[in-house]
């Protein structure tokens, strides 16, 4: 092309159409993206915002000393933090040492046999899994064979979720443990499972626990399995044999119900979940970040 | 620890050598140790085979929980818009054109947005924010969806209702095709706010994704372009994005997962009407709001199957796009080699 | 007394041309008769025989690739970790086969230590890095368990510099400190042959040095095999060297013998720098 756009040496100067207008796109998708970074960081500020504004409000000591209210009165929240405490501990105490044993047996003993290969397929589908399927599951084995709802299948439920996060960073971080370490410990005469034990955990250590924190966030949140398993309880209930009440649920009834009292304390539920479970986040992140320093 | 001085030859030169009585002891050490070693293993590998029972266990509850429903429908139990628990006739339609239709607006509006910013992250960002502002998006992956979901009830959907949906009413009002799917009036709730919200959900996984395989990318390729005089934009279009195709696409059905199975957000703003309708602005109901709504009060066999095999539907439809961005993800890592 | 090649071979073993050795007064640590190797299908390791004599260094030494790391890894049955992996022959350590079905491995690897490339301190404290082994096998008071830990940090010769933070970090020394680590954490156990893979490739000039004074002085105690691809290293510090090749041990013999007058021509390409 040998118009004014080209200099004598036929390559396009900086004053040609074509080269403006690829400046021009590329300008526009620079601000697009810039645009949607802010859009996204927008609705992050927003919701955090809202949620802190609407439920500090509600924020004073009784929430955590009174019971759920009835309609229309005044109260708190404590029995449902104290279940969803206990369903929490249950189930990672279930769903944890699961996770952790399957986590090792990927990364350990059966690197790269036909089990692992299916195992890591189904692990990966159970944890994007629909938790209210999850939910359903746990309904048709637990609930209706004992043919009423409990904490039990609440904890359960919760555990079924809890073990594919921790299988996946169990054996994400052993597999990061080099295998001269193995070696190492092999070499004075160490049996594969204490090697495994006492030198690979150890190794990863950080790594797991991170794993465990990111399952409990997880679950800190998570409504949908607990409606028909744990169901919910107005009162102080320790029994784990009956309905549970538990924060999420809680929250559910109370938000989509008229009542103003049972709405603000929704949002203060809300917002002690959140923090709950931003902070599991960032404890978890802490933990394998510095690994620069040491 | 020993203090004071010591003969160091004297040190060095005794005790090298393991005495018969000391080789005994450790060979039924030894034989201890493997003991546990054996059981070990087996407590590892009975783990890993609970994650398989625990998968077939899904499938198998699920499957014997819906037979009395698909029994009684039959296939027509996918095409049937009626939900009446007092007639006990039930069909799945509306649950699943729901699920479709919130589904598809969320990835429609999270992937470009989830790739632009991810395209930001990577190559337009000062290094010193991109970190926080990593993380920052991640946060938005974090907060529990139920918290989506009454944030959308009382802040989300009036806002929707009061300025967004009239606006786009009128706007489109004349327009063929969009005039139906804008149409009023404009309840706040229903599919197309359900739709934002997820939007907003997805969007961190899409980024995260993206921005992993974006850098990825080996600097020598981009530097090859940037070397004949491309644009950054053009750099990302005509190099990056061919080059993490396959990465992307896994991002995307993974995020599409998550939109799919969805339920606490969904619920508070989908309106829980069994309809399918044309307008995006009419209330409707997705399988997972169906499921939370109804279970717990759901009498009668039929119901409650007919809400299992709802279920049963939705886990086969995510386990679809599941085993497909696994797929993706896997040629991915064969393509790094 | 040359060294032949196994009796009756099935497979075509290579016959080496060895020097004479002159074997008053060297005990037979360690015996290889027509040792193979298998990776899967493929013949790593070719008919190998040879001794390794008791109280001495043996140097395996060869271009990249000529199975001297695989042919060390035998000798302590390190491969049994991996599935493929295999070797039929005989290794008689104490004139007891080594890769018999039945061997108890663990208790073999006690006393055959290793150290290896990339020095591998286990994630504990100094202190906790040699006290582990022995604890392994024995239960022993403080006392006398602290002065075991410092018999092996000065036999490793790194007493001195860490006896003031036995409970630092292992991995928080030096490189060439985190191998006298692992070669005391070895030492700690008893060991009768100690096995060094490249144990300086890692490190730089001056804790190389140290170790190769090291080792000369834990050849009084022990048996010491080592792998090196540094042909100076080996003529400094043993006292027998192999020379392999593409699996095959070409020649062995005392170490100024094969240096200064080879048998083989692949020995003198190698040496005078033809090949490596």
């Amino acid at each position: 092309m040998t118009d004014s756009s080209t200099n004598s040496s036929g390559v396009a100067s900086a004053n040609s159409p074509l080269y403006a207008g690829r400046r021009r796109r590329n300008a526009i998708a620079k601000g697009l993206a810039l645009a949607a970074t802010l859009f996204g960081l927008g609705w992050l500020v927003l919701i955090l915002g809202i949620l802190i504004y609407k439920g500090i409000g509600g924020l004073s000591l009784s929430v955590f000393t009174e019971m759920t209210p009835p309609p229309g009165a005044a109260g708190g929240l404590l029995n449902a933090i104290a279940g969803s405490l206990i369903i929490t501990i249950l189930a990672v105490a279930i769903g944890t040492p699961i996770g952790i044993l399957a986590g090792t047996y990927l990364a350990e003993y059966g690197r790269h046999d036909k089990l692992s290969t299916v195992v890591r397929f189904i692990n990966d589908i159970l944890l994007s899994a629909p938790s209210i399927v999850i939910g359903l599951f746990i309904y048709e084995i637990m609930v209706a064979p004992m043919g009423h709802f409990s904490g039990w299948a609440g904890a359960v439920a919760l555990a079924v979720i809890v073990i594919p996060v921790v299988v996946r960073t169990t054996e994400d971080m052993l597999t990061l443990v080099p295998d001269t370490l193995r070696e190492a410990a092999a070499s004075i005469g160490l049996p594969r499972a204490h090697m495994i034990v006492r030198i690979a955990y150890r190794a990863a250590q950080a790594g797991i626990v991170t794993g465990i924190l990111l399952a409990v966030a997880r679950i800190s949140g998570e409504t949908a399995p607990l409606l028909f398993t744990a169901l919910n309880n107005q009162f102080w209930s320790m029994n784990m044999n009956a309905p549970m009440p538990s924060l999420p649920v809680v929250i559910f009834q109370f938000a989509l119900s008229p009542y103003e009292e049972w709405q603000k304390l929704a949002w203060t539920g809300a917002l002690l979940i959140t923090v709950t479970v931003l902070a599991l986040s960032i404890l978890a992140r802490s933990l394998t970040s510095p690994r620069k320093s040491s | 620890m020993a203090a004071g001085e010591r003969d160091v030859s004297e040190v060095v030169l005794k005790d090298t050598r393991v005495t018969a009585s000391e080789a005994a002891s450790r060979s039924a050490v030894l034989k201890r140790l493997r003991l546990t070693d054996t059981i070990f293993h087996g407590l590892t590998r009975t783990a890993a085979l609970t994650v398989l029972a625990l998968l077939s266990g899904v499938i198998i509850a699920l499957v014997i929980g819906a037979a009395p429903a698909l029994g009684t429908f039959g296939f027509s139990f996918f095409f049937d818009e009626s939900w009446n628990p007092v007639t006990e006739k039930f069909g799945a339609l509306a649950p699943i054109y729901g699920t479709l239709v919130t589904s598809a607006i969320a990835m429609l509006i999270a992937v470009p947005v989830g790739l632009m910013i991810a395209f930001f992250l990577t190559e337009l960002c000062p290094k010193v924010l991109r970190r926080p502002i990593g993380i920052a998006i991640e946060l938005l992956a974090g907060i529990p969806s139920i918290i989506y979901g009454i944030w959308g009830l009382f802040v989300f959907a009036p806002f929707v209702q009061q300025y967004f949906q009239p606006f786009m009413i009128d706007t489109f009002a004349n327009v063929p095709i969009l005039s139906t799917l804008f149409a009023g009036p404009p309840y706040g709730i229903g599919m197309f706010t359900a739709g934002l919200i997820l939007a907003i959900m997805v969007l961190p996984f899409v980024t995260s994704i993206s921005r992993d395989v974006f850098d990825a990318v080996p600097p020598v390729l981009k530097e090859a372009a940037y070397g004949v005089g491309c644009t950054t934009w053009e750099v990302f279009r005509y190099v990056v994005l061919p080059f993490t195709r396959v990465g992307v696409i896994g991002g995307f059905m993974l995020g599409l997962g998550r939109a799919l199975g969805e339920t606490m957000a969904v619920t508070f703003v989908i309106g829980n009407a069994h309809h399918v309708s044309a307008s995006l602005f009419a209330p409707g109901t997705t399988i997972s709001a169906s499921i939370a709504n109804e279970f717990t009060e759901a009498v009668g066999d039929l119901y409650t199957s007919s809400l299992i095999a709802l279920g049963l539907i939705l886990f086969f439809i995510t386990f679809c796009v599941l085993a497909m961005a696994r797929y993706m993800l896997m040629r991915l890592q064969k393509q790094a080699g | 007394m040359t060294m032949a090649s196994a009796s009756t071979p099935t497979v075509a073993t290579p016959v080496a041309a060895h020097a004479r050795i002159d074997t008053a007064g060297l005990a037979e640590k360690i015996t290889l008769r027509n040792l193979e190797f298998f990776y899967g299908d493929s013949r790593a390791l070719k008919g190998i025989s040879m001794s390794l004599y008791a109280n001495k260094a043996t140097a395996f030494i060869g271009p990249s690739g000529c199975g001297k790391s695989t042919l060390l890894r035998v000798l302590n049955r390190m491969y049994d970790l991996y599935p493929g992996q295999r070797a039929t022959g005989q290794v008689l350590f104490d004139g007891d086969n080594l890769l018999k079905d039945d061997q108890d491995i663990n208790l073999l690897r006690a006393r055959i230590g290793m150290v290896f490339q990339k020095p591998t301190p286990f994630p504990m404290t100094i202190y906790e890095n040699v006290a582990f082994g022995i604890r392994l096998y024995e239960k022993l008071p403080k006392s006398e368990l602290d002065g075991r830990v410092e018999t092996a940090l000065r036999r490793a010769a790194i007493w001195d510099e860490v006896k003031d933070k036995l409970n630092a970090n292992g991995q928080s020394l030096s490189g060439g400190q985190q191998q006298r680590l692992c070669i005391a954490r070895t030492v700690a156990v008893k060991p009768e042959v100690i096995l060094f893979d490249e144990p300086c490739s890692a490190l730089d000039p001056i804790s190389t040095a140290k170790i190769e004074e090291l080792i000369d002085e834990l050849k009084k105690d022990y048996t010491i095999v080592i792998v090196t691809h540094n042909m100076q290293q080996a003529a400094r510090v043993s006292d027998f060297t192999a020379f392999m090749y593409l699996g095959e041990l070409v020649e062995f013999g005392a170490t100024e013998t094969l240096f200064t007058t080879p048998k083989d021509k692949r020995t003198q390409a190698y040496i005078t720098g033809r090949f490596g």
